[in-house]
Parts: C-alpha cells; structure tokens; sequence
C-alpha cells in the first residue's frame, strides 16, 4: 500500500511542481505589460521598507537601545522585515486579492472545475515578481547590519534563523487562507489584505517592546513575530532550540487550522455566477 | 438661479442617501477599514511601553495615549478612499456614467466620502472611548480650540481628497496610479505623526518633516486637539495646511480638466 502510494505521490508532486511553474510564469508575462509598476512598486517599495525604519531610529536616538536592540541589530531586524514583507507582497496579497476577486464575482467556480488542488491553484493564480526586489535588498541589509555590528554569526545560529524564517512564511501563508475562508462569508473583503499589510509593519520592532498581551497575540493568533523578530534573534545567536520548536510547532499548527477552514468553505461555496 | 441651485440640493442629497445606504450595507468591509486605521493604537502600546522608563523627548507616558488616541480618531474623519475607484472607474470606463450625470464626478465622490463618516465614526468613537478608560483620560480641549480643530480637521479631509484626487486623475495617463498612491501612503505613515509624533525626530529634521504636507494631513490636527499646538503655533500651522490645501487642489483640479479631455472612454 504504502510503496504504490508513495509511488503515486511522486509524479503527484511533479505535477504540482511543474503547475505551480507555469502559473508564475503566466502571472510574470502578465506583470511585465506594466512596466511603470516595476519602478514605482519594487524600487520604491524597498525605499519604503528602509524608511519604515525611522520610528525606530527616533526611538534609539532618544533612548541609546531599545530593550538590548541596538542601531545596527535593529538594522538586521529590518532586514528580516524586508524580506517578509516583499515575500508578502510577491506573492501571497496578489494571489489572496485575486482569489476574493472570484469569490465575489462567481468566477471561483473556473478555478475549481480544474483537475488540480482549489487552493494550490489559488495561491498561485497571481504574482508582482517586481516585489522581489525588496527580498533581495533585505538580504543586504540583514549582511549589512550583522557585518557592521560585528556579530558573528555560527552555523547553528543561521540553521535556527532560516528555520524560524520558514516557519514563519508558512505562518503567513496560514493566515492568508484563514482571510481567503472568511471572504466567504463577507464579501467585499480585500479591505483585509489592508489589514494584514497595515498590521505587518509592526512586525519592525523588537518582540520585547510589545507588552505581554500584545506580544502573545502577535505570536500565537496573529504570528507576526514568528516572521520577524524572532528570525532576527536567531541569526543574533539569541534564541535557543525550544522556541524554535514552538514557534514551528505554532505554524505547523495553523497550517493545520487553515487547511480545514479551506475544505470546510469550499463545501459550503454556492456559486454566485449566473 | 435659485431653481438650479435647487435642483443641485437635491441631487447631492440623492447622492448621499444612496451613499450612506452603501455605507451601511457593506459593514464588516468599512469595520475593516476602521481596522486597518487603528494603527496608532498599537502605536500607542509601543510608544508608551518605552516611555515607561521615563518620558520620551517632550513625551511622557499619559502624553503619547492622548497623542495616539487623537491620531487613531481624527484620521477617521479625515480618510479618503478617492483614488482607488477614481483610478478603477478611468480604468474600466464607469467614469462615463458619472459623466452623464448632472452633477461634477468630483462633487460625486467627495459626498460619497462624507457620507461614510458617520458610520466610520459610529465603529470608531467605541473603540477611542476603550482606549481612554483602560489608558487613563484624555483633556478635553477648550471651546475656542475646538473651533480651531474643526476648521483644522476640515483642511486636513480637504488635503486629503485634493491628494487622493490628484494621484487618481494620473490614471488618465499612466495605467498604475494606485502603485505612486501606495509610496505616498508609506511617506504618510512614517512622515505624518501616525507611527511617531513629528517633534520627536532629530533638531533640523524635525522643522522640515512638520512643514511637508504629511504632517498637515494628520500630525498638525492631532497636536491642536491635545493641545500642544497654541498660539502663533496654531495659526502657523493652520496657514500651512491652506497654503497645502490650495496646492493640491489646484493641481487637482488641473490634472482633472486635462485628464476628461484626454480621455477616451474606454469600456461601456
């Protein structure tokens, strides 16, 4: 049983492979007619994220550090937030914008007929490949900010802080589909994808300035902290094993969540087209 | 002239009628954008969390909640949503309908947006007032600063739509307006006071932020309403916000007479 269904899995999972290769491809093509959009939206996109930081430098200017994070650690954690925040951008509001799009006007109903998963097909059916000029400039922040901070950086530190960095992509992902589920029921909602845009800047500053009841509802219910700042401290050498455990264990969780509240809204989806 | 004055009467009120109806049916969406504003709040558990220590700059901790709750309800009733549909309807050609009609599309969608503001304030006056008792209370300002606040709040949703509108009419020419609407919304986060109060940034810094108009769109109100704005400040300060006011609503204005005549109505 176990070897046929393995069997089966692999050319399963090619196909998802080479789906999901086509629809970036097809949603690139797309991308590329606006060519406007790639100056004003990546570029600028990366000077926002860079200017974002302001608050924070005000608050070190008037403080020295804030809570152990000094200028060039913070420059690391907006590093990390650029980096989240472009994968965001990229990849997950086009496609969550796109997929309420046909919820709302019936069209969803396409995308199901086809012989493939209704949420793969979803979370890929859009892409603004542009934004990832802000993950590349992240990138250089967080080498920026750790080579001028003088931290060094051991193996063990950056296996913890990709895998936080993981963890915490697949938790955005999560929470993506939870919004999808609800638009649902409430239409109209790309409003939301406003929401989690406007909520993820808080994810700049470091998790110990939050107090407690903010901080566990940025970790567990919303993981906006799973995304950024922990990511952060790990590559700082300062997270041990067990949070990086719970922090995976907190997105495994909600991966779990949003795949039933996915299965559970499709059943109840009437089409609305005529 | 009475008569068609008359007859305008009564088309605005149309308007706003149908617009508060839409207002009203589709709630969960503006509670939504009520969300997306309460921004500041969490400001405020940042900002007076650090200031826990002692005060922040000219900030202690009772000043950054009265700060952060003005914020979060004065841009409730400055918001614009303007560039988004104007940007949508040049788009897909819907602006041809409002251009049949016997009122300015411009008109149109400022009364739209007035019409949203009871309800937006309705959603957003509960969660202020929550704020304020588990936060501690907010002075009232004095009747004769009021009338100050009112006029101030009133350039600040003239600034705001001049702005929306202007970024909006750019759709005539270029396909992606909503995309330089979301640079000058990220320089509006960081440069308007919603994220940090303007004083606060470095000496030189700070006097050229405070005369962009960024600061005169929300920081400016926010400073009068727990009044730190006073005096010469205060004049100062509201002559700013005209001077933006006139700016960007002649360039609106511009941009607006030029876009209808280059427009083609593509669509319907």
């Amino acid at each position: 049983m176990s070897a046929g269904a393995s069997a089966r899995q692999v050319p399963r999972l090619l196909f998802y492979g080479r789906l999901v290769a086509a629809q970036l491809e097809m949603s690139t093509l797309t991308a590329l007619q606006y060519r406007l959009g790639f100056w004003t939206e990546g570029l600028l996109g990366l000077l926002w994220s860079v200017i974002g930081i302001a608050p924070l430098f005000v608050a070190v200017d008037h403080l020295g550090a804030v809570e152990g994070w000094g200028r060039w650690k913070l420059v690391v954690l907006t590093g990390c937030f650029t980096i989240l925040s472009g994968l965001f951008t990229a990849l997950l509001q086009p496609a969550l914008r796109e997929s309420m799009t046909h919820i709302l006007k019936g069209t969803l109903d396409y995308v199901l007929l086809r012989p493939a998963d209704g949420l793969v097909l979803c979370l890929t059916c859009a892409f603004h490949p542009w934004h990832l000029v802000e993950v590349l400039g992240g990138l250089v922040l967080v080498i920026a900010g750790l080579w001028l901070g003088e931290v060094e950086v051991t193996a063990t530190g950056l296996l913890a802080g990709l895998a936080t960095g993981a963890a915490g992509l697949m938790a955005l992902y999560a929470f993506g589909v939870l919004v999808l589920c609800a638009s649902f029921r409430a239409l109209q909602l790309q409003a939301l994808t406003h929401v989690m845009e406007a909520l993820m800047d808080f994810g700049r500053w470091p998790a110990q300035v939050f107090p407690p009841a903010l901080r566990l509802l940025f970790t567990f219910v919303i993981p906006l902290l799973v995304m950024t700042s922990y990511p952060a401290e790990a590559l700082l050498g300062r997270l041990s094993w067990g949070t990086v455990a719970e922090l995976a264990a907190v997105s495994a969780t909600l991966l779990v969540l949003a795949r039933l509240a996915w299965v559970r809204s499709v059943r109840g989806y009437t089409s609305a087209s005529s | 002239m009475s008569e068609r004055a008359g007859q305008l009467g009564r088309v605005i009120a149309a308007v706003w009628r149908i617009s508060l109806a839409e207002a009203i049916a589709y709630r969960v969406s503006m509670l939504m954008w009520v969300l997306t504003t309460t921004f500041p709040l969490v400001s405020l558990a940042l900002w007076s969390g650090l200031a826990a220590g002692g005060p922040i700059g000219d900030y202690a901790r009772p000043d950054f909640v009265a700060y952060f709750v003005a914020a979060f309800l004065l841009r409730q009733f400055t918001a614009s949503w303007v560039v988004w549909e104007l940007s949508g309807q040049i788009r897909d050609g819907g602006l041809n309908t409002l251009l049949m009609r016997p009122m300015s599309p411009m008109l149109y969608h400022a009364i739209q947006n007035l019409a949203a503001l009871p309800i937006r304030c309705a959603l957003a006056l509960p969660i202020g007032v929550v704020v304020l008792v588990l936060a501690g209370g907010l002075v009232w300002p004095s009747p004769g600063s009021l009338a100050l606040l009112g006029l101030s709040l009133a350039l600040a949703w003239l600034l705001n739509l001049a702005v929306h509108v202007a970024i909006g009419c750019l759709a005539f020419w270029v396909t992606e307006s909503t995309a330089l609407f979301e640079v000058w919304l990220g320089l509006y986060l960081v440069l308007s006071g919603a994220s940090v109060p303007t004083s606060l940034y470095p000496a030189g810094l700070a006097e050229v932020v405070r005369a962009l108009p960024f600061h005169a769109s929300l920081g400016f109100p926010v400073e009068l309403a727990i009044g730190r704005a006073t005096g010469a400040a205060a004049t100062h300060g509201l002559l700013l916000q005209a001077l933006w006011v006139a700016a960007f609503g002649s360039l609106a204005a511009v941009l607006w007479r030029r876009g209808v005549r280059a427009y083609e109505g593509v669509g319907t």
